[in-house]
């Protein structure tokens, strides 16, 4: 019988990309990839505002892990939560103006974006600030991937142009697929995406 | 140190340094965030009334009005934002004193537009905005209401809610014209 | 604004599910079956209204005349946090069947976006106190609309024939997006715009 290994400090980064990607994979954190996804422009900005409070959560949770007891966790977790997203927010305002009017309600609700609220409570409470920090990454570059790819394929059918540089023959962007862009587009993208993914793990089983 | 205390000191403390985090952070980004709209404001103003060399607000987030460097008046800007497709369709009108429109400006989806991608977001193109350049206010009519302008193909509804807002701040506005 | 478009605007033609794309995890994790998606959005529609009250009071009469915008969010989460915890308590106490059928969706309900949403909506759309309740009741109803018909829809799919790629999320993803595309027929109904 072999003993079970401890995870390695790599896995920690990597599993968050793919393996277990939160939002293709654990199905969590779906409302901004759904709704911020019209371009790959727009998918990749809501990310890396994520991506911001993610990392510096995890990292400041696990800093102080020590020092809160598990009855009031939860309300620590949102107090240093919520902090990192007003930051973010007042930060876009400041210096991403045009992102954040894109971005518009999404960005506050990062606060109760379940990726963060579940890292926070199944992994930086438990380890320490370099795993914590890595596990924050891993996740934050998944959900990168994801949304910036959903992003692009949403605008490349909708408008034909990726990252506003336009990939199709002037004729396509003359009657695309517009319904791409809008929500039962992105509700279809995501169905067939999740599926392309069973499919891969049927296979592999 | 007992628990249910240290439950509130570290409950307390974390509040604290929360709040003096966040109030720092606000007091940086917030000049900065009313700068910006200030100046957004300015550039777009002088884009659409070039001759102008400073703007004098009228009307809030309305009406301006164009002076040159002798402070005279050179035109008047207005803004309008009548119902299009996805929302308000803001636009941005230079008059010069003839009541000829000299600028005129969609705004971006950046900036609050939320019409339709490839269709109503046209509107910003320059080849239906230049199209306006020139007229006063009989001339604002879509081709497909018995006028001379163009409208975008598969988006009347925003096409219509920029000449019909053009139009209905001329009305509105060109008593200010009067020097 | 007047009250009767805030209301079908949140209700039919801005769909805080189906349209807005808000409150998304509970509504794919809870709409397995129909009596937990009753009693989700019964829940729902309670929390909304209590937290879209508080809130917006304490906005008013707090945070903006002490100059504290910047801790409407941190304010804001606690509250909605606070009040689900105050909702499982007394279910817990005196509504034990609903209780336990909801188990571990009840705490949940704290990251439901849509409340914290119509929270934060309330201010930016410089709502009174009877145009916040109206539009905390259209979302509460358009959350409560859209989950029940998707539940029931399920429900059917449960027993379908499915190609196994597509069974349990993605089928259901397809699902909504012919929902979505259904509401879509509502954009500017009585010109509400979408």
């Amino acid at each position: 019988m072999t003993p079970e290994r401890k995870p390695s400090r790599l896995s920690y980064l990597t599993s968050g990309i793919i393996r277990e990607n939160p939002a293709l994979i654990l199905m969590i954190g779906l409302c901004p990839t759904l709704a911020t996804t019209t371009s790959a422009r727009d998918g990749l900005g809501m990310s890396a505002a994520a991506a911001f409070v993610l990392i510096f959560s995890n990292v400041v949770i696990s800093l102080v892990r020590k020092f809160v007891q598990p009855s009031i966790r939860i309300p620590i977790f949102i107090i240093i939560i919520s902090t990192f997203v007003t930051i973010i927010d007042y930060a876009l305002q400041a210096y991403q103006p045009g992102l954040y009017r894109v971005l518009g309600v999404f960005v506050p609700l990062i606060v109760v974006n379940c990726i963060i609220l579940g890292r926070a409570e199944a992994f930086a409470y438990g380890h320490g600030i370099l795993d914590s920090f890595l596990d924050g990454l891993g996740n934050s570059l998944g959900f990168a991937l994801l949304l910036t790819a959903m992003g692009a394929i949403r605008e490349f059918f909708a408008v034909g142009t990726v990252f506003g540089r336009a990939l199709t023959p002037a004729w396509y962007r003359t009657a695309p697929m517009l319904f791409m862009i809008f929500p039962p587009g992105a509700f279809l993208l995501i169905g067939i995406l999740k599926a392309l993914v069973v499919k891969l793990k049927l296979g592999k089983g | 140190m007992n628990s249910r205390a240290w439950m509130v000191i570290s409950l307390l403390i974390t509040c604290i340094v929360a709040t003096f985090a966040l109030s720092e952070v606000y007091a940086v980004t917030k000049p900065k965030i009313l700068k910006q709209q200030v100046d957004a404001t300015s550039t777009a103003l002088g884009q659409v009334l070039p001759q102008a060399a400073s703007f004098k607000e009228v009307e809030k987030d309305s009406l301006w009005y164009g002076l040159d460097h002798a402070g005279n008046k050179a035109g008047i800007v207005f803004r309008v934002a009548e119902r299009g497709y996805g929302g308000p369709v803001p636009v941005l009108v230079g008059l010069d004193t003839t009541g000829t429109i000299v600028g005129m400006r969609v705004a971006s989806p950046a900036e609050g537009l939320k019409e339709t991608p490839g269709l109503g977001l046209k509107a910003t193109e320059e080849w239906f905005t230049k199209q306006f350049l020139g007229r006063n206010a009989a001339g604002i009519v879509l081709k497909k209401d018995g006028g001379t302008l163009d409208a975008i193909s598969g988006a009347t509804i925003t096409s219509r809610a920029v000449t019909r807002g053009i139009a209905h701040g001329i009305s509105k506005y060109k008593e200010h014209l009067r020097p | 604004m007047n009250i009767s478009k805030i209301f079908i605007g949140a209700f039919l033609v801005n769909n805080i599910l189906l349209m807005r794309f808000i409150a998304l995890c509970s509504f794919f994790g809870v709409s397995t079956s129909l009596d937990t998606s009753v009693g989700m959005s019964a829940a729902v529609l309670f929390v909304t209204m209590l937290a879209a009250w508080v809130c917006w009071v304490l906005w008013h009469a707090l945070l903006l005349p002490l100059h504290l915008e910047f801790l409407r969010t941190a304010v804001f989460i606690l509250v909605i946090a606070g009040l689900v915890q105050f909702v499982e308590m007394f279910l817990k106490k005196y509504v034990r069947g609903l209780y336990s059928a909801m188990g571990i969706y009840l705490p949940l309900i704290t990251t439901n976006c849509a409340i914290l949403a119509v929270t934060f909506l309330n201010v930016d759309y410089g709502f009174n106190l009877l145009q916040a309740t109206i539009y905390a009741l259209g979302v509460g109803a358009g959350y409560s609309l859209a989950i029940v018909l998707f539940a029931a829809i399920r429900e059917r799919l449960e027993d379908s024939p499915v190609s196994p790629s597509f069974k349990g999320y993605p089928i259901a993803f397809v699902g909504a997006s012919l929902m979505s595309l259904a509401f879509l027929g509502f954009a500017n109904l009585f010109g509400i715009s979408v």
